[in-house]
This record gives structure tokens, C-alpha cells and sequence, in this order.
């Protein structure tokens, strides 16, 4: 995947004219890195409210919900899902990207991740935080949510292990807590610059952070081994997970629903989100934090390309539901395809077509894929329209379920486009308190892209 | 501070707290002393936990059935069928709301007298006051009350000295009235359908409530059913279909007033297809086959198709009802009678409701009377409501100003808040009464439950007030006086011939002749003879069993017609100048609107439509083309004397050229909290009548024009086909003549993918090339299983209800059934599936409607179950698909995984206000916010069963009779269409049913083993073209010989004469 225009150990490609500033030293790195943690600006503080305020919207739809029931959303029956389930499938898929460029092109040593990777990372672990929010919200009694842990209990009551929730319960919580080590784990040499270039309590906050991070040959050699391992055993967790959450769907019986392509089809479309959400989130930072010797053109290029790759297999995806759906015979999987495009919801799926499969082959054109407003509009784009097919699958097969005499209209209430802004706040919040206090680009990474300081040029 | 002061603070302080804490000063923080009781003393026959059944009975119109009343703790909570009555029995939809009824919020709790509350000792003395000075000024006392039950109606009409009259809206006067022209006799006539193969219906509700109910469609369910040799082949001629026109197999939409035309020339055609030469045969000389056809826009073959088949098998003919209720009604029910006379229909006799039913000319004389200044009070009973449901030309306003209006009801409605003395009498479980619904079939009634507010009984209102007036009037009390009769005339002399005298208040001649004023003192209680023990013991039997049936029950009365030729005339003139016709139509659920208060009468879904809480108008969807409508908009309908608005439902179920809207809705806030739904589209009528002084109700030519607004009528149901998945499993009704015994083959067009029939588990999904992950479930025992018969169901709707009252469902209200929230667990599915003729091709104008009854399937391999994280739902080692409301968490999804979308969520917490909640069902916990629930094969009465089982000494399973009719739903059924059993007993009802070569499970291809069956329904073939065959090609299906009705004929003769290929219209 890397250009092969890159030489080895350069963090840029040279002969990218749109490349402007190549990184000099290790303390150039160190301090364009750490001047994004200084005093945060006004517009910072705009933001972050924005944020908490959007969250505060959360908080508020929620304890409607909780208060007067489910029945403040727009769910009806037999339409049991909506918008916290898309939106919980969503930051689920966005939570996929980040794992995918730390740890799997980690293993197969693509150098362009380097300069995305954290901020990747830090945009999965507060997906999946995001993520974990729905299925404890969505509860009908959401205060009871401690019962879908199997611990012994005095009520001797257990949990069955054949239902996909229960699936999900070890495959989320294990990808969590496994992509938040990960993280933390790359973390560690980073903080240790913080620590050492802190002062009073941050420097202790840093210190304790760091682990005892000295830097020694002996630490490196052990650290190089466990982020080795990690990325090991994340790699699969990243193709596991949406697998998993896929089940949720393909192991009802429910038209639309009950297919083996879901599992591919949802790692695909994960990890098309995913990229198209690190364009999103990592284009105006590196304007804004001015990291273009570290992030760059070269990079997004090369998530474009990611995304046009799942783009295209998505677009097979959707055709091969209608090609199967036709070859199988089956009427009702016939019935939900043929409604999907024609029916209430077709705005969305027609919208779902033009955001994943047509929007994007604009970046089959280079300049498109190198221009940074293509593809700040077009990444847009694919988060819009992937928020879109977790609507159709979710609420188009349950609208028009198998009994015609209970079709119904799934629309969603203020509460719940309430949460689904809400989510973004409760990410970006996290996301910005992290710009501000760890590095968002690896720096010890990025000191092993710059060739070693030659003697006499030492600072 | 000092030591001494701190001790002293110390020690005011600690001893005031410690004061307060003994609760000394103030009870807030005392635990109230509760002493616990021990039962000693517990009132006869109340076990608590346990109910007790008392047979009664409950009345809409003329039409009564013993109906047992679940007694909890003192309060009625439940009716359930006395499945010891004949035919099929089950629950009327309507003794349901009167439970409800029961316990309404809205229930007048003690008199009042202009509008303020006053005892009942007050407001007897102020009625006896009032009857007495109108009789001293020479003034009448007069009675205006719905159809009664012999022993009231004798005592209203004695005490009112005649001048009673018993009239309701959408009653039955044109059949009186026809009667007395043909037959001499005003009496209702008797329609025993049980052995007809054929029904020709000229728009009769006779599966509806108020027409026949319980009688009629338990009768015709059990000629749906192929058991005796046959499948009854009900046609309809009308212009509208309503729920019970939905039913019909073949559908002659005949134009709106021809109805009457049409009846009178098949009866010509099978008069001489019989050669007939008896005395009717006068009144058909001059009936025009070809003239009614052209005037009907019917082809003439088909009247000769039907006049073929009425005369080949026994068939019977039924009159309009409402929907024949148009400017010719008494002569549609004349022609009606011809044609059951000409052919010498079996179950045609005259021995039907013998109590009086009153016409609209009657009600006009009283108002008349009441505006002159004649009569001085009017009594004014409950269930009928002449401010909502008589026009404004009635004049009913002014003529209840002239007059002291004493209302009896026990509930506020627009006629009863106008009175000056309010007497909120007994309800139907708190009183005593007697119905007579068939000649010789008596009911008798009694309180079921406590008095919830010590109303006093309309009888004993009425004996009280004479014996004030009058110290010689009869003694006793109000039950004396019904033990009495009935042990002086029903039980004491077996054989009466009840024709023979007219019965109480009749009107004798017409309608110009007054009764002779009964004098009460030549009443037979006067002076009562004391019982004999015998006797005693037969009453106390009767209070057991709930009903009587004397030796008269059973015998056809022929009828001999004995009047003279009345003259007929053409197409019923209507009035005004648009295009369209309105046709109005019961509520399947309001009846005439007496129920809208109710709940349950308003939320449950609309079997024909899925309409709540509001009125519609059915649109052709060419009208609706034109008119430029889609569903959910507003249509205004102007007639000549006024206008109303009202939401469009397109339907199939109407001709192009009528709108038709459901009678009932559109009440005043007087009516009650729950009764402001909808239009009343009465007031845009004039009183209107036939020749022969019948109302005519279908008047009115109408213009329609979109408003171009959104009303917010809201139907449950999602789409109007099934899309041929099987939700409606048709089978030629030619292969059913032969009976249903198991056969090896299914009779179903096209492969069902998974032959469910006795194959063991294994061999199944061997045969399906399956493998099965988890093993079929274990059922040592029991597998409990429901079987429908969608033959037999016509889609009444009592099964739903029963479900809300068995199992406590909230009932949600209209804004959130809107939004989806509805709690049935048992939906009655309507799909709309086109006829197809013996080519395959459809007749988008022979629409069927297959209603099938959706409920839990109780999967052995549910999807549902399987998906549950916390294993909420499970299976049972019954059989039952289990669901343990404390152990959700919501998470929906096993609704999300169930192919039936039979699970219901709770989005809110539900409240009962005061006192519904004296109605819940303590069997049943009632559920809270956030929990799924569903459909659990009525598990408390299962439990029930089983305990009472082994208490009984046995140690064996369940006997199949204990269970058959065991859930709230197969217990309510009139058809009798569902029965429940053990599906591991090969001898059970249920094992028999699934075994049927018409038994079949909606979507086979999800493989979830259900414990559901549904048993096709039987479609009728016909000809590719109306003109091609004639008549005899198109009556093969009720062919048969000589059937003589009854459960002899078993299936020989039952065979078919056509030779068409058998295959199913669902064409694959």
C-alpha cells in the first residue's frame, strides 16, 4: 500500500511538490509536537464547549428515555431498532480504522502510518467509547444492564451464550479494552517527553503516565516486543468485531438480515468509515496544528486509496444482496431489496449508493485524491452515507418485516436525533481533551523516520 | 459554653429527640399498626384466588347468549363462553365492553336530580311525584328503550300502561314489519344457518352484533366447517361489504336500493326453477329478472347462478339489516321471505327475538306526542340515545323539553345528560332479567358481583315507584318478580307455543293501532302460587346453567304467509342530487355507538380496516383516483341537509359509486371521556322512511370533495395483501366437501417447503436436509398447541378482546397507537387476497378477505428465544415459549428476530385509572416500562387447569375437554374457530386439526417449528366469466342433495359437480 516513491526512512514523500516542509531533527519533532499541548486558544475553548453542550443534549435525551420510557423515541412495533442501534453500528465501524492502521499496517510495515496512527488510535478508543454508550442506553431498563455479565450471583441467574448481544458483549468490551492498551502502550515514550519537558504536578501526572519510561536500550527492546505482540493480537480483533456485530443482524431470521456476506461486508464497510473519519478528523488538524512535515498529502492519499479499495468491495457487497437476493428465489429477501430502493426509505438508500460507491471514485482521479477540500467533502461524504446503510439494514428490514399486516414507518423523534448529535460531542470532547494533553502524532516514531543526526549537527 | 450549660443543653436536647422518636408528638416517622385478619367469615362462594362462574347472560339488541361471568373477590373481572349452550357459543365482542361498561370512569355513581347528587330514596320520591302528577293532569308516562327481555319489557309496557316503545337505531323494525304484512305476526323471524349450504345475504351483519351475533355466526361457523360433509358458500348482494360482507365468498355489488329487486327475482327464478304454486307465489307475479338485474348492474346470469344454487342445496336467504335499510327495507325483507318461502329453506322459521321491536314511527308518535304536551314523563332508558342517533328533524330536543325526562342509564350520554332526574340503574351484572333471544331458548340473569355503587335495579325502580302510586300494585321485589315468571311460564309450562300470543307491547296493527293498556292488575304476578320443590330445584338449575331451552327451542314454526301482495317499487329513491351514495354500516365494535366509551371498543383495531379511535369512509380506490385522494386525507361529504368531514381508507370493500362510514362514532363530551372519536354522520340525515314506515338509514345521494388536508385516522394494519406468503392459506372448497380427515398429501397449491404433518422432529429436518444445532426441545408431557380455523373465523374480533381483559393490556390511546405503541397480543390480520377464476386470471372486483387471527406461535425453535441475552424468553418443557417480565432488559430483540412480529414492548408504563383497576385480572401481573411481553397461551389458566386437574384426584394429563377451549381466545371464539390442546396427544382435538389436510403454518421456509396451526380457508371457484356457465357451473360448491340441516349428513352426498382442476388460486 505505501507509494513506492518513498524512500526508506523518510517520513515524506520527496517528491511530493505539495510536501513543503520536510522535518529536520529530533528536536524539531519534539517541539512542533509538544507546541500543540501549550495554552489552548479561545477557539479551542469554543470548541470544546460545543462539545459538552452537545453532550449535554445527550445527557438530557437520555434521561427523557429513561424517565417516560422508549416511547419518546420513534420506535414502534415490530420497528424495535433505530437510530441508537445505526449509530451504535456506526462508531463501532469508526472505531475500526484506527486498530486497523496502528496494528495491521504496523505488521506489514507500511511506513505512511506513522505520522496517522495516533490520532487514529485515539479516534477508535473514544469511537469505541462512543459506541458503548447505545447498547446501555437502547435497554429498555437500562439500569439492569449489569445482568448481561455472567458472574455467579446470588440471584443464580445466567446469561445465554447463544444470543449475538451476548457475543457482542466479549467482542466489544475485549476490542476496548485490547485497542486502549495498544494505545496506551505507544503512549508510553511519548509521555515520558511530556514528563520531561513538564513542570510541577503535570510533570508528576506525566511521570506516573510514563511508567518509569527511561529510554534504555533494555526498555526499548522490551517495548518493541509487546507492541509487536499487541499488534498481533489486535489484528485479528479488528476483522472479529464488526464480524461479531454484524451477527447481531445476520443471525435473526429477519429478510434482509439473514445473510452470510454481513460479516465481510461489515469489516469492509468499518474500515471504510474509519478512513474516511481519519480524513475527516486528521485534514484540519494538520492545518490547524501546522503538522504538515509529519502529516500530509501523502498520507490521506493513501487513505483515499484505502477507501476507494472498501468502497469497492461495499459496492459488490450491495450488489451481491440483490444478486442473491434474485438468484435464491427467495420472496421475502426479494420483497426487502426490491422495497429497499423503491420505498419510504429510498432517499436513504439511494443516498447510501451516491455516498459509498459513486462519491468516491472521484478519487480514482489523483488530483481529486490530493486536493484537500475533495477530500475533506467526499470523506464527509462516506461518514454521511455510512451512517445511511446502517439505516437501511436496520430499519428497512423491520419496517416491512415478514407479516405485511404489520408494516410499518420508522421515523426518528427530536430525542434521538438529540443522541445521535449528542455521540459526536461525547467523541469530540474526548478527542479534543486528548489533542491537548498527549501528542496526537507519534513523536518516537516520527524521530525514527528523520535520519540519525549526523555528529557536530547535535543540538 | 460552659460544662453545665453544654450538659444541660445535652440532656433537653437528647431527651427531646429521643421523645420525638417514640412517635409521642407526631405519627410521621410510626409505622402504622396493621393487624392481620384472619378470613373467618368469608362470604359464601368467595374463595380468594379463586374464581367463581355465574351463568347470566348479556344482551345487544336482540341478540342474547349465556355467558358466564368471572367472579374475583367479589367483583366481576372476566366473561368467559358457556360452552354448555348450543351451537358454538364463545363470548360476544360486546360482553366484553360491557365489563368495561362495568367499571367505566364515567359510570353515574348516585342519582341526581337537576344536576346534583341525591340519594336513591330522593330520587324515587321524585319520580313516584312525577307520575303522579302526570297521571293526575291526564298526562302520560311513556318509556323509550332498546329491544328487552320478556320480563322487563312486560313490566316496562304494564307499568307505562302501553306506552313503551322499544326502539333501536340500527334494529331490526323492516323484518318485523315484513312479518306482519306476510306472515300476520310482528316477530322477528328465526335464520338457523347451521345446515345451509348456501347463505344469500342482502347485506345482513349477520356475524355483527347487534343483528344476530353469537346465534348466527356460531351457526354459520359450524357450516364453514367441513366436519358435516359440506362448506357453506356464503354470497352477498350489496353495494358495501362490512365485516360480515367481508366474509363472502362470492360478492354481487349490486347499486345502492336495488337490493330489494334483486331478492324479489331470484325468488321468481327459483319459485319456477321449483315450480312453486303457493301463496306467495302471488306476490312475485310481476317480479322482472332481467329488469332487477339491469336495474342492480348485475348480469342476469348471475341471478340465475344464485337462484341455481339456492334452489339445488338447502340455502337460506338473508334480509338487509342496516345496510338493506335504504327506501325499500321492508320490501327487501318481504322479498327475503318470499325467497325462503318459495324454496322452503330449512332453517327459515318464525321463531326468533319474541320480544317487541318497535319502528321508527313508533319513536316518531312518542315525540310527537312528547311536543304536544301529552305525555308528562319520559322514561328514558340506557342504550339508547336519541340526541345522537336520530337526525336533527327528529325534533328529539323539543320534544324532551315538554316533557319531566327521567333518564335510567347508568352512563352519561348526550340524551341522558338532558334529563331533569337521573336514575343510574343496575348494570347488566349487577341486575336480575331474563332474555329470549331465540323462540324458547330463555336466559336468565343474574348478579355476577358486588354492586360497585348500590345502584338499584331498573325493576325494582319501576315495582317501587307502582307500589308508591298504587297500594294494591304487586309485591316483591324485582328478582321475585323474575323467579316468578319464570316458574309460572317458562318452567312450570314446558310446551307454549310463544307465537301464538302476541308478545308484550306489540303493536298490533301497523302503525296506527295502540295496544290495549295492560292492566296490572290482571298480571300474573299479582297473585303469585308458592313454588313447588320440584320447581325450586329446576330454577336453582337454571341459575347453574344459565339458560333454559324449552321444547319449542328446535322447532321450526313454518311459516304461512297470509297477507296480501303489497306493491313493490323500483330502485329506493334517495335523497339529494350527488353521485355518490352513503352508506352507512355498524361499527364492528360500537354497535350502534352505545359502546364508544369503552376502551377497548375504540382501541382495538377495526377487523376490516385496522381503524382506532376514529370514524373513515371507505373509498373505491377508482373514487379515490378521481377524487384525487390518498389514504389518511380528509374527504368532505355533503348531503342535502348537511356535511361532515371524515378520513379516507381506500378499500376494496365498496362499489365505486359508494362512500361508506361506520355508524357509532362521534359523540359529545356528555358521552364520556374515551366516546369523542370521529363524525357522527347522522347528523347530516333527515328522518327518512319507507313505504311500510321502516327507517331508511341508506338515503342519501352525496357529493364528496377532497379538503385537501391530513386527518389523523390511523389503521394498525400495514399492507392490505399477504403478498402470497402464506398468511391465508386458500383450499378448494371442492376438495373439502369431502371432510377433513388427515390425508397424506396437503391440499395446498404449491410445495409448502417443510411437510410439518407427524413426522418425527428428525425425519423433518432430514427431509429439509437441515442441521439442527441445539437439538429438538424435550416435551415429556405436554406440548401445548393452538389450532384456527380461518374457514370458520369471520374476523368478530372477540378473540382480540378477550386477550386485553384475560391479560390485563394497557390500552394506549390513540396518539401512541399512531405512533405504533398498541399492546394486542393478539392481532386479527385482514388480508385482501384477489379471487382468481379456474384460468388462473384474477377478478380484481371479487376481492376475499382472509382474516387470520396472529398471535405468539409458541415456536420449538424460536428465534426469539435464541437471541435473548439474558434468557428472558425460553421454551418450557410444556411447550410454551415462555417470557419472564422481571428478567427483561429490553433490548428488543427478539421482536426484531420473531417472523411473526408477535411481541409487544412496553415504551410506557401503563396506568388503569380508577376503577378499571378493579377490572385487571389478578391472575396476571401487570407490566412496567421497558419489558417485552406476548402472547403466553393464557399460562395462569393452564396452571389453573392443571391444579384443578390433580385436585380432583387424577394423576394422569389434562383430558383433552378440559382444554380445548381452555385460552381467553378459544374460550371468546363464537365460531369455535380455535381450539387448544396438547399436540402430544395424537387423540387431542388440536393433533386432529394439525394432522388436516388443510392445516398450514404461515412461513415455513423460517423452520421454527410452531405450535400454531391455521386450517385453510376454503375459496370458491368460479367460471373465467360471469356469462360463460350459467348458473350450475357456478353453484357446484355448495352442491349436495337433499341436506335436511343438522349433523346427520355426513359428506356422501356432498359431491362436486364440476369437474375443475383442484388447484388453489395462489398461483405459483
Amino acid at each position: 500500500m505505501a507509494n513506492h516513491h518513498a524512500p526508506a526512512g523518510v517520513g515524506i514523500d520527496p517528491h511530493d511538490p505539495a510536501a513543503p516542509n520536510r522535518p529536520g531533527t529530533y528536536g524539531e519533532a519534539n517541539r512542533d509536537i509538544i507546541r500543540v499541548l501549550l495554552t489552548p486558544s479561545a477557539s479551542f475553548f469554543a470548541m470544546l464547549g460545543g462539545s459538552v453542550a452537545a453532550f449535554g443534549l445527550f445527557v438530557w435525551a437520555v434521561l427523557m428515555m429513561f424517565t417516560y420510557g422508549l416511547g419518546t423515541t420513534g420506535l414502534m412495533h415490530p420497528n424495535m431498532w433505530g437510530v441508537m442501534i445505526i449509530t451504535f453500528v456506526f462508531w463501532i465501524g469508526i472505531g475500526h480504522a484506527g486498530t486497523l492502521i496502528s496494528a495491521i499496517l504496523f505488521l506489514v510495515r507500511s511506513r505512511w502510518r506513522t505520522g496517522i496512527y495516533r490520532a487514529s488510535e485515539a479516534m477508535t478508543v473514544f469511537a469505541v467509547m462512543t459506541a458503548l454508550l447505545f447498547p446501555v442506553i437502547h435497554l429498555g431498563r437500562a439500569w439492569q444492564v449489569y445482568w448481561f455479565f455472567p458472574y455467579p450471583n446470588q440471584r443464580q441467574l445466567w446469561v445465554n451464550f447463544k444470543s449475538p448481544l451476548m457475543w457482542d458483549v466479549f467482542a466489544i468490551s475485549t476490542y476496548f479494552t485490547v485497542s486502549a492498551v495498544f494505545f496506551y502502550i505507544g503512549l508510553i515514550p511519548d509521555i515520558a517527553i511530556f514528563r520531561d519537558h513538564a513542570t510541577g504536578l503535570v510533570k508528576k501526572v506525566y511521570g506516573v503516565l510514563s511508567l518509569g519510561w527511561r529510554g534504555t536500550s533494555r526498555q526499548w527492546h522490551h517495548y518493541m516486543g509487546s507492541y509487536g505482540f499487541f499488534a498481533a493480537f489486535c489484528a485479528p480483533l479488528v476483522l472479529s468485531v464488526h464480524s461479531v456485530v454484524s451477527w447481531d443482524f445476520a443471525m435473526a431470521p429477519t429478510a434482509g438480515w439473514h445473510s452470510t456476506i454481513f460479516p465481510p461486508y461489515f469489516v469492509a464497510g468499518a474500515i471504510f468509515s474509519g478512513c474516511a473519519m481519519v480524513i475527516t478528523l486528521l485534514l484540519p488538524m494538520t492545518y490547524i496544528f501546522k503538522w504538515e512535515p509529519y502529516v500530509n498529502l501523502w498520507h490521506f492519499e493513501n487513505l483515499a486509496k484505502m477507501c476507494l479499495l472498501t468502497s469497492g468491495i461495499l459496492t459488490y457487497a450491495y450488489f451481491m444482496e440483490y444478486f442473491i437476493a434474485w438468484y435464491s428465489q427467495n420472496p421475502y429477501e426479494q420483497a426487502i431489496f426490491i422495497w429497499r430502493a423503491n420505498g419510504d426509505y429510498a432517499p436513504q438508500f439511494w443516498g447510501m449508493v451516491f455516498c459509498n460507491c459513486v462519491a468516491p471514485l472521484l478519487w480514482y482521479y489523483r488530483p481529486a485524491r490530493t486536493n484537500i477540500y475533495s477530500l475533506m467533502v467526499v470523506s464527509i461524504l462516506i461518514n454521511i452515507g455510512m451512517w445511511l446503510e446502517r439505516f437501511n439494514i436496520v430499519v428497512s428490514s423491520l419496517a416491512h418485516n415478514f407479516d405485511p399486516a404489520t408494516w410499518s414507518y420508522y421515523w426518528p423523534t427530536n430525542i434521538e436525533w438529540c443522541i445521535l448529535v449528542g455521540s459526536f460531542g461525547w467523541f469530540m470532547m474526548w478527542f479534543l481533551v486528548f489533542c491537548k494533553t498527549f501528542p496526537a502524532v507519534a513523536i518516537t516514531e516520527i524521530k525514527e523516520m528523520i535520519p540519525p543526526p549526523l555528529k557536530g549537527k547535535l543540538e | 459554653m460552659n460544662r453545665r450549660n453544654f450538659l444541660q443543653a445535652l440532656g433537653i436536647g437528647g431527651g427531646a429527640s429521643a421523645l420525638s422518636a417514640c412517635g409521642l408528638d407526631n405519627n410521621r416517622y410510626y409505622t402504622p399498626v396493621e393487624n392481620v385478619v384472619p378470613y373467618v367469615n368469608r362470604p359464601d362462594q368467595i374463595v380468594p384466588g379463586t374464581a367463581t362462574y355465574f351463568a347470566t347472560s348479556v344482551h345487544t339488541g336482540p341478540n342474547a347468549y349465556p355467558t358466564l361471568a368471572i367472579h374475583r373477590e367479589g367483583r366481576v373481572v372476566n366473561v368467559g363462553g358457556n360452552h354448555k349452550a348450543p351451537v358454538l357459543g364463545g363470548v360476544s365482542r360486546y360482553a366484553f365492553f360491557e365489563v368495561q361498561r362495568h367499571y367505566s370512569p364515567d359510570r353515574l355513581r348516585s342519582p341526581k336530580a337537576a344536576g346534583q347528587d341525591v340519594t336513591w330514596e330522593a330520587a324515587r320520591g321524585q319520580l313516584a311525584d312525577l307520575v303522579k302528577s302526570a297521571r293526575a293532569a291526564g298526562k302520560k308516562v311513556a318509556y323509550l328503550g332498546g329491544y328487552k327481555g320478556p320480563t322487563l319489557a312486560k313490566l316496562i309496557d304494564t307499568f307505562t300502561a302501553g306506552e313503551a316503545v322499544f326502539w333501536e337505531p340500527l334494529g331490526r323494525e323492516a323484518e318485523a314489519r315484513a312479518a306482519e304484512l306476510m306472515f300476520g305476526q310482528r316477530i322477528l323471524p328465526r335464520y338457523d344457518l347451521s345446515g345451509a349450504h348456501y347463505v344469500l345475504s342482502f347485506g345482513a351483519d349477520f356475524l355483527g352484533g347487534q343483528w344476530g351475533g353469537q346465534w348466527s355466526q356460531g351457526e354459520f361457523a359450524r357450516a364453514r366447517k367441513p366436519v358435516d360433509g359440506f362448506v357453506s358458500r356464503f354470497a352477498l348482494v350489496s353495494p358495501h361489504r362490512d365485516q360480515t360482507g367481508a366474509n363472502a365468498d362470492d360478492w354481487y355489488a349490486c347499486a345502492p336500493g336495488s337490493e330489494a329487486l334483486v331478492a324479489r327475482a331470484v325468488a321468481k327464478l327459483v319459485a319456477d326453477k321449483k315450480g312453486y304454486t303457493g301463496a306467495a307465489a302471488a306476490w312475485l307475479a310481476d317480479a322482472d329478472p332481467a329488469a332487477a338485474a339491469s336495474a342492480a348492474g348485475l348480469d342476469v346470469s348471475a341471478l340465475e347462478a344464485m337462484a341455481a344454487t339456492f334452489a339445488a342445496a338447502p340455502a337460506i336467504a338473508l334480509p338487509g339489516g342496516v345496510a338493506g335499510a335504504t327506501a325499500s327495507a321492508t320490501e327487501l325483507a318481504l322479498a327475503v321471505y318470499l325467497l325462503n318461502v318459495v324454496s322452503d329453506a330449512p332453517g327459515f322459521g318464525l321463531g326468533g327475538f319474541t320480544g317487541p321491536v318497535h319502528g321508527i314511527a313508533r319513536v316518531e308518535r312518542l315525540l310527537a306526542d312528547a311536543a304536544a304536551g301529552q305525555i308528562g314523563v319520559l322514561l328514558l332508558d340506557e342504550h339508547v340515545n336519541p340526541l345522537f342517533s336520530l337526525p336533527a328533524d327528529a325534533k328529539v330536543a323539543e320534544a324532551f323539553g315538554k316533557v319531566s325526562l327521567v333518564s335510567l342509564s347508568s352512563h352519561p350520554d348526550e340524551s341522558s345528560s338532558t334529563a331533569a332526574l337521573v336514575l343510574p340503574c343496575a348494570d347488566v351484572f349487577e341486575d336480575w332479567g331474563d332474555e329470549e333471544p331465540v323462540t324458547g331458548f330463555h336466559i336468565v340473569r343474574q348478579p355476577a358481583g358486588v354492586s360497585l355503587y348500590d345502584a338499584l335495579s331498573l325493576g325494582d325502580v319501576l315495582l317501587s315507584t307502582w307500589r308508591a302510586l298504587d297500594p294494591s300494585a304487586p309485591a316483591g321485589t324485582w328478582r321475585e318478580w323474575v323467579q316468578r315468571r319464570w316458574m309460572s311460564e317458562v318452567l312450570a309450562t314446558p310446551v307454549v307455543d310463544a307465537l301464538s300470543g302476541a308478545a308484550p307491547g306489540a303493536e298490533s296493527a301497523a302503525a296506527t293501532g295502540m295496544p290495549a293498556a295492560a292492566d296490572p292488575a290482571a298480571t300474573p304476578v299479582a297473585a303469585p302460587a308458592p313454588p313447588s320443590a320440584a320447581l325450586q330445584r329446576q330454577w336453582e338449575q337454571v341459575l347453574s346453567d344459565g339458560f333454559f331451552a324449552r321444547p319449542a327451542f328446535g322447532q321450526r314454526v313454518v311459516p304461512v304467509v297470509t297477507g296480501a301482495p303489497v306493491a313493490f317499487t323500483g330502485v329506493a329513491a334517495m335523497t339529494g342530487s350527488g353521485e355518490y351514495a352513503l352508506h352507512l354500516f355498524p361499527h364492528a365494535f360500537l354497535a350502534d355507538g352505545r359502546y364508544s366509551n369503552q376502551p377497548w371498543a375504540q382501541e382495538v383495531p377495526d377487523p376490516l380496516t385496522g381503524h382506532v379511535w376514529d370514524s373513515w369512509v371507505h373509498v373505491h380506490p377508482d373514487t379515490a383516483a378521481k377524487l384525487g385522494v390518498k389514504d389518511g386525507d380528509l374527504l368532505e361529504i355533503t348531503t342535502a341537509t348537511g356535511k361532515f368531514q371524515v378520513g379516507v381508507e381506500i378499500s376494496p370493500a365498496g362499489r365505486p359509486d359508494v362512500l361508506a362510514v361506520p355508524f357509532g362514532q362521534g359523540h359529545a363530551d356528555a358521552s364520556g371521556r374515551y366516546a369523542k372519536a370521529g363524525v357522527n354522520p347522522v347528523t347530516a340525515l333527515s328522518v327518512t322512511k319507507d313505504a311500510h314506515g321502516s327507517m331508511a338509514w341508506q338515503q342519501a345521494k352525496v357529493s364528496a370533495t377532497a379538503v385537501g388536508a391530513q386527518s389523523d385516522v390511523w389503521s394498525t394494519f400495514g399492507g392490505d395483501s399477504d403478498l402470497d406468503r402464506k398468511f391465508v392459506g386458500l383450499v378448494s372448497a371442492e376438495q373439502l366437501a369431502g371432510g377433513d380427515a388427515p390425508h397424506g398429501e396437503t391440499r395446498f397449491a404449491g410445495p409448502m417447503l417443510l411437510d410439518f404433518h407427524d413426522a418425527p422432529w428428525d425425519a423433518r429436518l432430514e427431509k429439509a436436509g437441515l442441521f439442527d444445532m441445539y437439538g429438538a426441545p424435550e416435551h415429556p408431557n405436554y406440548r401445548f398447541g393452538l389450532s384456527i380455523d380461518t374457514n370458520a373465523c369471520t374476523g368478530c374480533g372477540a378473540c382480540a378482546i378477550a386477550c386485553y381483559s384475560e391479560n390485563n393490556l394497557p390500552v394506549v390511546g390513540k396518539t401512541k397507537v399512531r405512533e405504533g405503541r398498541e399492546m394486542g397480543w393478539l392481532r386479527v390480520n385482514r388480508y385482501w387476497k384477489p379471487r382468481r377464476d379456474d384460468e388462473g386470471n384474477v377478478d380484481p372486483s371479487q376481492m376475499e378477505a382472509g382474516f387470520v387471527p396472529m398471535m405468539c406461535q409458541h415456536c420449538a425453535h424460536a428465534p426469539c428465544e435464541s437471541v435473548c441475552p439474558v434468557l428472558a424468553t425460553y421454551h418450557t418443557i410444556d411447550g410454551l415459549n415462555a417470557m419472564v417480565y422481571n428478567r427483561c432488559v429490553g433490548t428488543r430483540y427478539c421482536s426484531n428476530a420473531c417472523p411473526f412480529s408477535a411481541r409487544k414492548f412496553n415504551y410506557h408504563s401503563y396506568q388503569w385509572p380508577e376503577p378499571f383497576n378493579l377490572m385487571l385480572n389478578p391472575d396476571v401481573s401487570t407490566r412496567t416500562m421497558g419489558v417485552m411481553e406476548k402472547c403466553t397461551f393464557c399460562v395462569q389458566r393452564i396452571r389453573r387447569t392443571k391444579i384443578a386437574w390433580k385436585d380432583r384426584g387424577h394423576t394422569d394429563l389434562v383430558a383433552d375437554s378440559e382444554l380445548t377451549r381452555l385460552t381467553a381466545c378459544a374460550d371468546a371464539c363464537p365460531s369455535g374457530a380455535i381450539t387448544f390442546g396438547n399436540l402430544n396427544d395424537a387423540e387431542a382435538h388440536v393433533t386432529q386439526q394439525r394432522r388436516s389436510a388443510r392445516s398450514y403454518y404461515p412461513l415455513p421456509e423460517t423452520n421454527v417449528f410452531p405450535a400454531v396451526n391455521y386450517l385453510g380457508r376454503a375459496t370458491f371457484h368460479r367460471k373465467p366469466a360471469a356469462h360463460h356457465g350459467g348458473g350450475h357451473g357456478d353453484g357446484h360448491a355448495a352442491a349436495g342433495g337433499a341436506h335436511e340441516g343438522g349433523a346427520e349428513a355426513h359428506g356422501a352426498e356432498a359431491e362436486p359437480h364440476g369437474n375443475e382442476p383442484a388447484a388453489a388460486p395462489a398461483g405459483h
